[in-house]
C-alpha cells in the first residue's frame, strides 16, 4: 500500500534549524518526496538601507549579514570599493586582514562543530568548543572591542593596529587550540553515531556540484580543489603556505573532514601572519566620509569564507556619497535553497537538520 | 592573462556582433549586449569558454535614464578570470528571458530580482514569494521606492530616536562638568 | 493555589515565584541574529544551566520569549503566534537595541521599531550586540521582578489584547489567525 503524503513545516521555530528559516516538507512515512525552502524572515532591507547611508556607514550594517563570520562580507565590501577607486592598502593591514579572516574562519569552524554535534544529540563537543570559540573572540575584542560585529576591516586598511602584547595572546591561544583540536577527534570524530550518521548521507553529486555553483567545504567534500584563496589569492595569500584539503564521497563525512583539516590550516596561516608582518603603517586615510564620492562604475570582489565563496558587488554613480547599488552573494544562497531541496529529497526527516548544518547554511545571508 | 582575454574577446566578437567590450587592468572582462542575446552568450560562455561557474546576477536600478541594468557575473575555474556580461532593459516594462536551465541557481537570483526590481523572467518556474509576506507596495529596491517615508508612515517610532541631538549639554547641567574649549568648536 | 486568608497566600506567592524563578525555560527560537550570543551564554564559560536557564524546544514547554534583536513583519506574525501558544506563566525578553527603537533598522521597509506595541515586555537588554554577561544580567533582572511578583506582561497583554491586535493588524496586512483565548 502506498503511503499518503503528509506536509510537515520544519520551522521557523525548530530546535534543529539554523537560525530562523522553514523548509516545507513533503513525507510518505519517515521519508522526504519535496522539500521547499521558505525564507525571508529576516529580510532587513540591508542593500535598501546601504543606499541612504554613505560609503563608511555602510559598515555598521555590513557585520551584520551572516552572524557567525561576520569578515569575509566586510572584507569583500572594501575590496570592491578599492578596485572601483583604485585605493592602495598598506602591506601591514593586507596582514592584519588575513589574520582577522582566518581567525573568523577558526570561530565559524568551532561554532559548526557545536553545531553539527547538537544536531546529532551529541551535545558535549557544543559545551567545549562553543566555549573554546569564546577565546577567538577574546582576541577580537582586544583587537577591534567587539566580540560579534566588528566593523573592523575598512577600505584602504584596517581601523586599528594591534593592541599591546596582542602577538604573544595569539599565539598562546592558537597553542590552546590546536592541543584541544585532538580532544576533539576523541569525541566527536571517532564518535560511532557520528560516523554512522554521517557517512553516506547527503550525498553532493561530483558532476552536479560544478553546474549548481556549489562553493566551500561542500564543493570540496566532492574532491573538487577549489578555493578562492588560491584561486584568486587577494590580499597576501599568494605568500603564505597552507593546503586546501579535500575530501571523497561529497557526504557529510567529507564535509566535516574537509572543516576538520582547514581549521589547522587556518592556526598554520595565522602563526605564519605572526611571524611575517612588516611593520608600517595600518591605514590608508580615506577623504571626509561625508563628502566621499567614487568614480563611476562598478566592482565585484569576493572573498573565501569559512562556508564557501562571499562575493560584493557595488556600483557608483560618480556624483552621490552613497551607492547606487550594493549587492551580496552568499554562499549560503545556493547552499540554502536550491541545493538544500535537491539533497533532501530521499532523506529522513532525523537528518534534515544534520543536512542543513553540514551545507553551512546561514539565513541571515540569505534573506539581508 | 593579455592573451586570454584577447582570445576571449576575439571569440565572443565573432559570434555576438553586439558585444561591445571593456577590458580592465585586474582579472575582468565586461562584455555589454541586446537583452535578446543574453541566454545564447552565457550558454556559449559556460559551454565553450569554460566559465562554469556563476558568481551573481545582480541589477542596478538607473532611475534617470529610465532603466535597469542587469549584470551577469561569471568566473572561470580555468582561467581564473571574471566575466560580467551586462545589458539594459526598459524600466517600465522590464523583461528578461529565464536563464535556470544553464545554472540551476540563478532560479533564487531571479526571484530575489523579481521581487525586489519587479524584472519578469519569461519562464520562470518558482513561488511566488520569496523574501516579503503580503507585499503590496512597489517593488521596493526600486530608486523611486522611499522605505524611510514608508517606515514612518507604517511604523511607530518611539520618541527620542529623531533627536539626535548633542546630549553633552544635559550631562554638563547634571554633573556640573566643563565642557572644553576643543569640543565647542564640533557642536551641533 | 488560591487561599482565602491573605497571609497564607503571601506564602504560597512567594513559593510559587521562587520555583518560577530557579527553572527558566527559553523558548529555543532565534528570531533574529541575537541568536549568536545565546549558545556562548548557556555553554561552559558563562553557563546560565547554574541559574536554572536553558533551552526548552517548544512553546509548550517554555517560559521565556526572547526576540532576539529585530523583527520582521514576517517573523511577527509567526512570533505572536508562538506567544500565544506558551502557557502561563510566560514572559518576553526584549534583547537588543533594534527591539527598543529600531535600532539601525530604524528606516527599514521591513522591520517594526518598537517591540512593546506588539507584544508585552518584561525586561530589555540593550547593545547591539549585548554580551552574554548582559544577557546574564537581564535575566537577573527578570528574575528579581518574577521573586516581587512584578513580572505580569501576560496579564497586561490579556487585559489589553484589543489595543495589541490593533498595533499587530496595522502591519501585519493578511491576518488570518486563531482567536487569543486561553
Amino acid at each position: 500500500m502506498r503511503e499518503k503524503a503528509t506536509t510537515l513545516y520544519f520551522g521557523p521555530q525548530h530546535p534543529g534549524i539554523t537560525g530562523n528559516m522553514m523548509v516545507r516538507l513533503k513525507v510518505e512515512g519517515d521519508t522526504i518526496v519535496k522539500a521547499t525552502a521558505e525564507v525571508g524572515y529576516l529580510h532587513r532591507a540591508f542593500e535598501k538601507l546601504m543606499e541612504e547611508r554613505n560609503w563608511l556607514q555602510s559598515f555598521t550594517l555590513l557585520c551584520r549579514f551572516c552572524v557567525p563570520e561576520p569578515d569575509p562580507v566586510e572584507e569583500s565590501y572594501a575590496r570592491a570599493v578599492e578596485m572601483l577607486e583604485g585605493r592602495e592598502v598598506p602591506e601591514r593591514a593586507k596582514y592584519i586582514r588575513v589574520m582577522v579572516l582566518e581567525l573568523a574562519r577558526i570561530g565559524a569552524f568551532l561554532f559548526w562543530y557545536g553545531a553539527q554535534a547538537s544536531s546529532l544529540g551529541l551535545h558535549t563537543v557544543g559545551q567545549w568548543s562553543i566555549g573554546d570559540r569564546n577565546y577567538v573572540l577574546d582576541l577580537f575584542e582586544a583587537l577591534t572591542g567587539a566580540r560579534i560585529y566588528h566593523m573592523y576591516i575598512w577600505p584602504g586598511g584596517v581601523r586599528r593596529d594591534f593592541p599591546e602584547g596582542f602577538e604573544e595572546q595569539v599565539i598562546k591561544t592558537m597553542d590552546y587550540l590546536e592541543k584541544r583540536l585532538n580532544d576533539y577527534d576523541d569525541l566527536l570524530f571517532e564518535s560511532a553515531i557520528f560516523q554512522k550518521r554521517a557517512k553516506g548521507i547527503g550525498i553532493i553529486n561530483k558532476e552536479k556540484a560544478i553546474e549548481w555553483g556549489v562553493v566551500g567545504p561542500p564543493l570540496r567534500g566532492c574532491g573538487i580543489r577549489h578555493d578562492m584563496r588560491i584561486d584568486d589569492p587577494y590580499e597576501v595569500y599568494d605568500k603564505l603556505d597552507f593546503i586546501v584539503p579535500t575530501g571523497e564521497n561529497g557526504d557529510i563525512w567529507s564535509r566535516a573532514q574537509v572543516r576538520r583539516q582547514e581549521i589547522r590550516q587556518s592556526i598554520r596561516i595565522v602563526r605564519q601572519v605572526i611571524d611575517k608582518i612588516p611593520k608600517g603603517e595600518y591605514y590608508n586615510k580615506i577623504p571626509n566620509p561625508q563628502k566621499w564620492t567614487l568614480p563611476k562604475g562598478d566592482a565585484y570582489a569576493h572573498t573565501e569564507a569559512a562556508r564557501g565563496e562571499v562575493g560584493f558587488f557595488v556600483a557608483s554613480d560618480g556624483v552621490s556619497t552613497h551607492p547606487r547599488r550594493a549587492h551580496e552573494r552568499g554562499a549560503a544562497y545556493v547552499h540554502a535553497i536550491t541545493l538544500l531541496e535537491d539533497l533532501l529529497v530521499g532523506a529522513n526527516i532525523a537528518d534534515v537538520s544534520e543536512i542543513m548544518f553540514s551545507l553551512g547554511t546561514c539565513p541571515p545571508e540569505v534573506e539581508r | 592573462m593579455k592573451e586570454i582575454k584577447t582570445k576571449i574577446i576575439e571569440r565572443i566578437k565573432s559570434h555576438f556582433q553586439d558585444a561591445v567590450e571593456r577590458d580592465y587592468d585586474y582579472n575582468r572582462l565586461d562584455f555589454s549586449v541586446k537583452k535578446e542575446t543574453i541566454p545564447s552568450i552565457l550558454f556559449y560562455l559556460k559551454d565553450e569558454m569554460n566559465f562554469k561557474h556563476l558568481s551573481h546576477i545582480t541589477c542596478v536600478d538607473w532611475l534617470e535614464e529610465k532603466e535597469f541594468e542587469v549584470v551577469f557575473i561569471l568566473w572561470s575555474y580555468t582561467d581564473r578570470l571574471q566575466v560580467y556580461v551586462r545589458t539594459r532593459i526598459d524600466r517600465d516594462h522590464p523583461v528578461l528571458d529565464n536563464i535556470d536551465m544553464i545554472w540551476r541557481q540563478a532560479n533564487t537570483y531571479e526571484r530575489e530580482l523579481k521581487e525586489m526590481y519587479g524584472i519578469n523572467f519569461t519562464g520562470l518556474e518558482a513561488p511566488e514569494e520569496f523574501l516579503l509576506e503580503d507585499w503590496e507596495g512597489p517593488p521596493p529596491m526600486r530608486r523611486d521606492f522611499d522605505t524611510r517615508e514608508y517606515a514612518a508612515r507604517t511604523y511607530y517610532t518611539r520618541p527620542g530616536r529623531e533627536d539626535a541631538q548633542d546630549v553633552r549639554e544635559t550631562i554638563i547641567k547634571r554633573t556640573g562638568e566643563e565642557l572644553p574649549d576643543f569640543a565647542k568648536k564640533y557642536k551641533r | 493555589m488560591v487561599f482565602n486568608d491573605k497571609n497564607s497566600q503571601k506564602i504560597v506567592d512567594i513559593i510559587e515565584n521562587y520555583a518560577r524563578k530557579s527553572s527558566l525555560w527559553i523558548l529555543a527560537y532565534g528570531t533574529g541574529c541575537g541568536a549568536i550570543e545565546l549558545p556562548p551564554t548557556v555553554t561552559s564559560r558563562y553557563d546560565s544551566e547554574r541559574l536554572g536557564i536553558h533551552f526548552g524546544a517548544t512553546p509548550r514547554q517554555a517560559d521565556v520569549l526572547l526576540i532576539t534583536g529585530y523583527l520582521t513583519t514576517k517573523t511577527l506574525k509567526r512570533v505572536i503566534r508562538v506567544y500565544e501558544q506558551m502557557q502561563d506563566p510566560k514572559y518576553v525578553i526584549g534583547f537588543g537595541s533594534c527591539t527598543i527603537n529600531g535600532g539601525m533598522y530604524w528606516d527599514s521597509y521591513n522591520t517594526i521599531n518598537a517591540l512593546d506595541r506588539y507584544l508585552p515586555v518584561d525586561v530589555y537588554i540593550n547593545g547591539c550586540m549585548p554580551r552574554p554577561e548582559a544577557v546574564l544580567a537581564g535575566f537577573a533582572k527578570l528574575q528579581k521582578l518574577i521573586q516581587a511578583g512584578k513580572a505580569d506582561g501576560a496579564n497586561k497583554y490579556k487585559e489589553n489584547l484589543d489595543w495589541y491586535r490593533t498595533n499587530q493588524k496595522k502591519v501585519i496586512p493578511n491576518w488570518r489567525m486563531p482567536e487569543y483565548n486561553w
